[in-house]
């Protein structure tokens, strides 16, 4: 376990380092002189002339080597002095919490909704089979070959703009949420309703599973006993794998929906080339995306006595 | 008073017949054993029984328990309070994730109708009573194969039910873990009946009272154990009972050994900084045949990846005395299968070998002879042949590179005791004819007795 | 060698169809994808446009062949060259010093701390538009999957009797990773193949969803959907062209992947 957390720091680490030196990489490769650019993001565009940019040119160390220029943005970085936005003027650290706290809640959401869509379908699957099982493995291979902007694509087209009974795009209510909520539950429960379905048919047809039966334990006994936490460990330990599907869905579906989180910050900052605002939410996907994976060494450590996932 | 009483029960798969229509009675305080070979349709017959065979296999038939008349649906309320079922390898059959005094106490609890604090009394009361006390918290992977199936016998038995259907009880087990278990059952079963399927000979000859021998689905003979022990009326039932090592042949054997080959001093083997046995002093001669007897974990396969040069050794000194090069220090595996690439077929691999050695084409087919090894076999991968074709395609790789020493890693004891019986021979005889050092391995004492000329034995 | 279940001879199948469409489909029509014909918006399939035009007048027919192309190249330059390093390094990885597998180790675990569409994205931005750099965005998540599958099965098979055996008969590392490594790796390598393949042209069609892949002109299945979206009342079959194209490579990757049901 300890180890385990020790690898996750070592990514929080790399993390870090990766997507400062991506973006580093991109603001020396950008045309035109990025000095003037972000001068003009912090005073506004009326205001800076070329000694505001001189200014600024030499506190990010532009006019340096870039080796001595990597250094500064690194110290930067890890001051987490992201700088401002080039587009809004307004300080990027400020607008990523904004932004986190929608991408959690449509998460979370979209999450939530999946279990309950999954853990149903996939153990009613596993213990009857027949046609349910065919059923759902067709409508699990269909929903799979469709990538997730698709999926709310269709969903905008079918219950926004066709029966008006949502938004189509935006935030604010709670009707808001439905849509890129129901599109990231769609995406996720048409892989978890399997993983669950061949974990729960592994769990069944497993010989301590009818010992249980055999020494004397009811249908719902041995479901109870032997079967949720079994059937559990490797499913938790799936999330933790489809946790990449949540957050590549997420920039998706938050680009689609014009849902204001990181993943729409994310895009439109790379569309309009607003380098601060890159940095800042690419790293803020990044740490959710180790903090989101810890959290699923730890609840698998808590659910598998026998050491937990290798990861 | 009948506990079980069965007319003409038979499984099907669709039109298949499995396992032959059978009738038997078991009164109370009755031990009847199953007898028969892997795949004889013994395990289905239990299942039968019990009511839980598989949704594809169908029953047919008449089954009492209690001297009612119930389906296979009915006899579900029977389960754990009457009837009970010990699943083959134990290790598959307690929950992975609880811990063994844990699912004995749940039982004792949920099944018997113990209250929980009761329920857990009378599980330290039952572990401590198989001396397992100290094992309680252990999960299934921390035990060994012994006590896992002593906890799940404890568990079978905790819901009350004075009927044990054990299939293959001792599966897996050493000799010695094995007359713990059978002795457990017999314990347990002397209020009510035992059922015990086996294909062990020894097992149902400890277990005596009556006895059915089946092979193919098909019932050849049933009587008192010891009668159809001692005097077996088919030729089948003849035949196990031969191929249990104890009844082997005794044989004279040529005991003049060549020079030295390898000898260790002080020799400490292990993984790591575990040693699994330390302080071992021998001599291996050209020719000789030494069996090598131990526990499970004592380091039997770790001795001869030590002297084989593939695992370093702890401490001591290994000498060899012979200049042969590396490849002529062999070895053969538990698992043949696990042993053969199944990619190509057999003759590819042994054509690989062939030209990497130059060995001389022409001493292939009499070698093949001498082992019952057909041509055409060789056309087929691993997964196309029997594990005892397999086994003796490895010994033909083994002996065409000329070996000065062979280590036989328990190399019979995946097959069934008749081709036991045969390759074990082969393997003694063909070495002996190449003077070709053996190291024979096994858990069975039995058969090391029969087949080596002297016994290393480890201990922990 | 590799014995197919139905599942992945049908996903096959429909994979040689929608190779043979991106192939020949220029040859069936004259003109080009680029051809703009503000004359001719939008009409519906007919028997001059077979898949009718988009709202530049463009052939559809052949427009959507281009992008079919593209994906499928850029799914085929993923798949062999991620397969290539990954196998290579897993094996190597799996047999040589413990210092190098440790290394990778570190490598693997710093490339897995950002979602791969996030990395995608960000190369993105550093030459936007640019195939190649996308070619070596997605080939630096996708080796992973290879290099970790093989070094998998590569340790397990170093400790394994048949391996053991043939190292005791005297043969080298070469013969030892022809006959034990590869045939082992190799099953599962086609399913991994086939769903990074899928993957791959997920990859870029999401970037084109979110305007930052590749440029317009160029036809490009993302690309297109966003392109067609505001016309979709005017003309659902046109949007409707790019996501069945999508939909259905997709579909025929991940059914060749699939060996038993999932």
């Amino acid at each position: 376990m300890r180890q385990l957390l020790l690898k996750r720091l070592l990514q929080l680490i790399a993390v870090s380092w990766g997507v400062g030196t991506l973006t580093f990489i991109l603001m020396r490769s950008l045309p035109g002189d990025m000095a003037y650019r972000i001068a003009a993001s912090r005073y506004g565009m009326d205001a800076v002339d070329s000694r505001a940019a001189d200014i600024v040119r030499e506190e990010l160390g532009l006019d340096q080597g870039a080796l001595s220029a990597y250094w500064q943005w690194f110290t930067d970085l890890l001051s987490w002095n992201l700088g401002n936005s080039l587009v809004s003027g307004a300080p990027v650290s400020e607008s990523l919490w904004h932004m986190l706290g929608h991408s959690l809640l449509l998460a979370g959401a979209g999450m939530a909704i999946a279990l309950i869509i999954a853990i149903p379908l996939g153990l009613a699957s596993a213990y009857w089979g027949g046609w349910l099982d065919r059923a759902l493995l067709t409508a699990s291979t269909v929903m799979r070959a469709v990538p997730v902007f698709v999926i709310g694509l269709l969903a905008v087209i079918v219950f926004a703009l066709e029966w008006n009974l949502f938004p189509v795009a935006g935030f604010g209510t709670p009707a808001h949420l439905v849509l890129p909520a129901l599109t990231l539950a769609l995406s996720l429960a048409a892989m978890s309703n399997r993983v669950i379905h061949t974990e729960a048919k592994r769990v069944f047809g497993s010989s301590f599973y009818e010992f249980a039966r055999m020494k004397g334990l009811s249908t719902w006994q041995a479901f109870k006993h032997h079967g949720i936490r079994n059937i559990a460990v490797p499913v938790v330990a799936f999330l933790g794998i489809q946790l990449i599907t949540v957050v590549e869905g997420v920039v998706m579906i938050e680009s689609l929906f014009s849902w204001p989180g990181i993943g729409h910050g994310l895009a439109h900052a790379i569309f309009a080339r607003d380098i601060p605002l890159i940095q800042g939410a690419a790293l803020m996907m990044g740490v959710m995306f180790v903090v989101l994976n810890t959290l699923v060494d730890i609840a698998c450590h808590y659910l598998d006595p026998r050491g937990g996932r290798i990861a | 008073m009948s506990l079980i009483h069965i007319e003409n029960l038979s499984v099907h798969a669709g039109s298949v017949e499995l396992l032959a229509p059978i009738s038997l009675t078991v009164q109370k305080g009755e031990r009847l054993t199953i007898l028969g070979q892997t795949g004889s349709g013994k395990s289905l017959l239990a299942q039968a029984i019990m009511g839980n065979l598989p949704a594809s296999l169908r029953a047919e038939g008449d089954v009492r328990l209690f001297e009612q008349r119930v389906n296979a649906e009915e006899r579900q309320a029977f389960w754990g309070k009457q009837i009970s079922m010990l699943p083959q390898e134990p290790w598959n059959s307690l929950d992975p994730l609880m811990g063994a005094k844990q699912q004995l106490a749940q039982t004792y609890h949920l099944v018997a109708g113990e209250g929980a604090a009761q329920a857990q009394q009378s599980a330290d009361y039952t572990l401590a009573l198989q001396g397992l006390q100290e094992s309680g918290h252990k999960r299934v992977d921390q035990l060994s194969g012994g006590m896992a199936q002593r906890v799940a016998i404890a568990c079978a038995m905790a819901g009350g039910a004075p009927v044990l259907l054990a299939d293959e009880p001792t599966k897996g087990l050493d000799v010695s873990r094995r007359d713990q278990v059978v002795e457990q059952l017999m314990t347990q079963s002397e209020q009510g009946a035992l059922i015990t399927i086996t294909h062990d000979v020894a097992v149902a000859r400890q277990i005596g009272g009556r006895m059915m021998v089946i092979k193919s689905g098909e019932l050849l003979e049933e009587g008192n154990a010891e009668d159809i022990l001692n005097a077996p009326q088919h030729a089948f039932t003849k035949a196990l009972i031969d191929a249990d090592p104890v009844n082997w042949a005794d044989e004279t054997r040529d005991t003049r050994y060549g020079e030295p080959l390898i000898s260790v001093q002080d020799l400490s083997i292990g993984h790591g900084k575990q040693a699994l046995t330390r302080h071992l002093n021998f001599t291996l001669h050209q020719g000789e045949v030494v069996g090598v007897v131990g526990d499970s974990g004592c380091g039997k396969s770790t001795l001869g990846d030590t002297l084989l040069g593939v695992h370093k050794a702890l401490g001591g000194k290994i000498e060899r005395h012979s200049n042969a090069p590396l490849h002529q220090w062999q070895k053969l595996y538990q698992d043949p299968t696990a042993a053969v690439s199944s990619a190509v077929s057999l003759r590819t691999l042994l054509n690989d070998m062939v030209s990497l050695h130059n060995i001389d084409r022409s001493r292939i087919a009499p070698l093949m002879q001498q082992l019952g090894l057909s041509d055409d076999l060789l056309n087929r991968n691993s997964e196309g042949v029997s594990g005892g074709e397999l086994q003796r395609f490895c010994m033909l790789r083994a002996l065409l590179l000329e070996p000065v020493l062979l280590f036989a890693d328990e190399p019979t004891s995946r097959l069934d005791p008749i081709t036991q019986r045969e390759v074990s021979q082969l393997l003694v005889d063909v070495a002996k004819q190449n003077g070709c050092a053996v190291m024979l391995v096994s858990h069975d004492p039995a058969m090391i007795h029969k087949r080596c000329d002297r016994v290393i034995s480890l201990s922990q | 060698m590799l014995a197919l279940s139905t599942t992945q001879k049908s996903g096959l199948a429909l994979l040689v169809l929608l190779i043979a469409y991106a192939l020949c489909a220029p040859l069936l029509q004259a003109g080009d994808a680029t051809t703009q014909n503000l004359s001719q918006i939008l009409t519906s399939p007919n028997a001059d446009y077979w898949l009718g035009t988009d709202h530049f007048g463009r052939n559809m027919w052949l427009r959507l062949a281009e992008a079919m192309q593209l994906s499928l190249m850029m799914a085929a330059l993923c798949v062999m060259t991620s397969a290539i390093i990954g196998v290579t390094v897993g094996v190597l990885a799996a047999t040589r010093a413990p210092w190098f597998d440790r290394v990778m180790d570190g490598i693997v675990t710093m490339i897995l701390a950002l979602p791969g569409l996030v990395l995608v994205l960000i190369f993105a931005a550093i030459v936007p538009g640019s195939f190649w750099v996308l070619y070596v965005a997605i080939s630096l998540i996708q080796w992973i999957e290879y290099f970790r599958i093989s070094r998998a099965i590569t340790q397990r098979l170093t400790q394994s009797p048949a391996v053991q055996s043939s190292k005791l008969m005297g043969f080298g590392e070469w013969y030892i990773f022809r006959r034990h490594y590869f045939p082992a790796i190799m099953p599962q390598l086609f399913t991994i193949a086939a769903f990074g393949a899928a993957n791959a042209i997920l990859m870029m069609a999401s970037l084109g969803f979110v305007y930052v892949g590749i440029q317009p002109p160029l036809a490009e299945l993302g690309l297109m959907i966003v392109e067609h979206f505001p016309y979709y009342s005017d003309a659902p079959w046109l949007l409707a062209q790019p996501l069945a194209a999508l939909a259905l490579v997709v579909l025929a990757c991940q059914l060749m992947g699939r060996g038993k049901a999932l």
